[in-house]
């Protein structure tokens, strides 16, 4: 019973940067900007974290930088992409390919391979929470688990509502979904646009302090490893809803976990267990697309 | 209509040279914040390999790979199809035709790189078949898919190398070294590392071009690439040739890596591709090329000078060398927009702008 609860534990573990990064990514995709850049901004929230921490003692100041910073980064891939009309998706490779660089000069200039914090271990972030944690099974899934995990699950309802309830999300949908009639309504497209990119900034940011700081405290290069990229895969899948895209998230948490669980038991073979999430992603998205076009009787692309 | 391509090619060359710039003056506020001196900087960086005979050469040397890499995502690119998973073909090529290298022993030495380089090919074609298939049946986005196979192809190989294939005597991962027969020999000219690999690669670009230029094939890609439903209503097999196109790609990554393999590493680290990676750089060097073969050329030998200058410039200077794909990565930024509107020569420009002025 261990094993299964520990899983489901790692599952949520696992999950959360990733449906941080969905939730960030969804509100650009609905608004016809494919947002690549995802994994950039998770992992310049990650780098910027830990660094500032580290340089501050201040685990605030951390989470306040991380924020800011993604921010701006998000100003920049809006300004080069809505105000300049660039590629979306070149400018966000551009956008991955500079953090890491920058996070890799930074880390030279420091003379060392990583950053970690001194001062504070992973085990001060979690929380456990009073009543829940004494629940046999429930207890040991849901409680233990950082402050950011809990402001996740909040936020999918949040952006759901924010999404189909709100004046904001219909806006952003019109937006993408027909722009003519989003410009004959009088309205101001790029704004919507700048604001769906920066709120999935604010999102990665937040995924990228879950990721480094809060969980292990320490910040190595190209940590992120493809899951803004998953993301973007979860999103296909979900076509944007927050929910559904939630629900593939989990699926690559779960994958996520099996094999790092499983790994633990294959001795030599454990490197190839890292394979299964990226694989898993991309059978699900294979399966979804099939089901999409099941009925479709159009010929090419 | 009568304009020709080549009419207006000042804002294009303008275009170009406009993101370079702007890279290398937010590079400079970068140097200058770490207490450099940024001119000095770049003279070191990009004085020895290009203006010196020997730097020049090796410079040549190691735009090989980067010449395939960067024609490989330039034909994707035109027809609008986005291969992500160029590196990851590029490792996969190089690490199998490393492998062969190793393990067989041909008596011709000839025979010997044939066969290495076709399974460096294989292997590529083989890997980007996969999210071919997937989009041209299934409608798969090929980006998300090779983006991530990346990944996963990293730490197979990551596995492969460490486990099974891992060469028994070394202190460090890497696979056993290629037999003498498949290695391309430096060819000695002027004392630098230039191998025949060069000139392989350099005829290929050749070719992709006759083939783009001068072929139904080339003529159908452009075609898919301006308007998919045009092309697949006027009877063309979009399906087929995103196929195509997509092996095409994944066999110059496969031979980038072979060649890589065979002309500069003999082994498989798990370093293999460097710091930005081949396969990445190909995305800045299509680009930068302008998915055209000679802007491809010359985009290839300037990125070329730029990484081996960074190993000047951290030997002589304090800056890291990770400069160089901070560079990189604001190069790309930059060219991902339009600065000047190039349906427009310069000259007509500022024609029009007088005759405005002379109207008010």
């Amino acid at each position: 019973m261990g094993f299964i609860t520990g899983i489901l534990y790692d599952s949520v573990y696992h999950a959360i940067p990733i449906l941080l990064c969905v939730l960030g990514g969804i509100f650009a995709y609905k608004a016809n900007v494919l947002n690549i850049a995802l994994e950039g901004m998770m992992l310049a929230g990650a780098f910027v974290s830990v660094l500032v921490s580290f340089k501050t003692e201040n685990v605030m100041l951390g989470y306040i930088a991380a924020v800011v910073t993604c921010l701006a980064i998000g100003l920049i891939f809006a300004f080069f992409g809505v105000s300049c009309k660039g590629n979306v998706i070149v400018i966000g490779l551009a956008v991955n390919m500079s953090i890491v660089a920058i996070a890799g000069f930074v880390l030279q200039l420091m003379n060392s391979a990583n950053i970690k914090l001194g001062f504070t271990n992973a085990a001060d972030f979690k929380i456990h929470i009073p009543i829940i944690k004494n629940i046999p099974i429930l207890g040991g899934i849901i409680s233990g688990h950082t402050i950011i995990t809990y402001i996740t699950f909040v936020s999918i309802v949040l952006v759901w509502i924010l999404m189909y309830r709100t004046k904001f999300g219909i806006y952003v949908r019109v937006v993408g979904e027909n722009e003519d009639s989003a410009k004959s309504l009088g309205l101001n497209t790029n704004k919507y646009r700048y604001l769906a990119i920066l709120l999935g900034s604010f999102f990665c940011a937040l995924a990228g302090i879950n990721l480094a700081l809060e969980r292990m405290t320490i910040f190595t290069n190209s940590m992120t490893a493809g899951r803004g990229f998953i993301a973007i895969a979860a999103i296909y899948c979900g076509r944007g809803d927050p929910l559904s895209c939630t629900f593939y998230a989990l699926i690559f948490g779960l994958a996520r976990a099996l094999s790092v669980n499983l790994s633990l038991y294959a001795g030599a073979a454990a490197a190839v267990f890292d394979v299964i999430p990226y694989v898993v992603m991309s059978i699900v998205l294979t399966v979804v697309s099939v089901i999409k076009y099941r009925n479709s009787r159009v010929r090419g692309m | 209509m009568t304009k020709k391509k080549s009419d207006y090619i000042g804002p294009k060359v303008l275009n170009t040279l406009l993101p370079v710039g702007l890279a290398f003056l937010i590079g400079g506020i970068i140097i200058l914040c770490i207490g450099e001196n940024p001119l000095e900087a770049y003279r070191i960086m990009l004085g020895k390999s290009l203006f010196t005979a020997k730097g020049f050469l090796n410079t040549l040397h190691y735009a090989s790979p980067l010449l395939l890499t960067g024609l490989a995502i330039a034909i994707t690119f035109k027809a609008n199809l986005f291969n992500m998973g160029v590196e990851g073909q590029l490792l996969v090529g190089g690490f199998f035709a490393g492998i062969a290298g190793a393990s067989l022993d041909l008596t011709s030495p000839v025979m010997q790189k044939v066969v290495c380089m076709l399974v460096g090919i294989g292997c590529g074609v083989l890997f980007a078949l996969i999210p071919a298939l997937l989009r041209a049946f299934f409608h798969v986005d090929e980006m998300v898919v090779t983006l991530m196979l990346n990944y996963a192809m990293i730490k197979v190989l990551e596995y492969l190398s460490s486990g099974p294939f891992r060469e028994a005597g070394s202190g460090y991962v890497c696979t056993p070294v290629i037999h003498e027969s498949a290695m391309f020999q430096r060819l000695g000219i002027g004392n630098s590392r230039l191998t025949m690999f060069f000139f392989l690669a350099f005829a290929i670009l050749l070719i992709m071009t006759f083939i783009f230029k001068k072929t139904k094939l080339g003529m159908e890609i452009t075609a898919i690439g301006k308007n998919p439903d045009f092309a697949e209503a006027t009877g063309m097999r979009v399906r087929r040739k995103i196929i195509i196109l997509m092996c095409i790609s994944g066999a110059l990554a496969g031979l980038a890596g072979a060649g890589h393999m065979m002309s500069e590493k003999f082994k498989y680290t798990l370093g293999f591709s460097g710091t930005t990676g081949l396969g990445w750089d190909g995305m800045l060097i299509a680009l930068l090329g302008r998915h055209n073969p000679i802007g491809v050329l010359l985009a290839a030998i300037f990125y070329s000078a730029l990484k081996t200058g960074a190993d000047n410039i951290n030997m002589y200077t304090s800056v890291p060398k990770e400069i160089v794909g901070v560079l990189q990565g604001l190069i790309i930024l930059f060219l991902a927009v339009q600065f000047l509107d190039e349906r427009f020569g310069l000259r007509e420009r500022f024609a029009r702008r007088m005759s405005r002025k002379e109207e008010a």
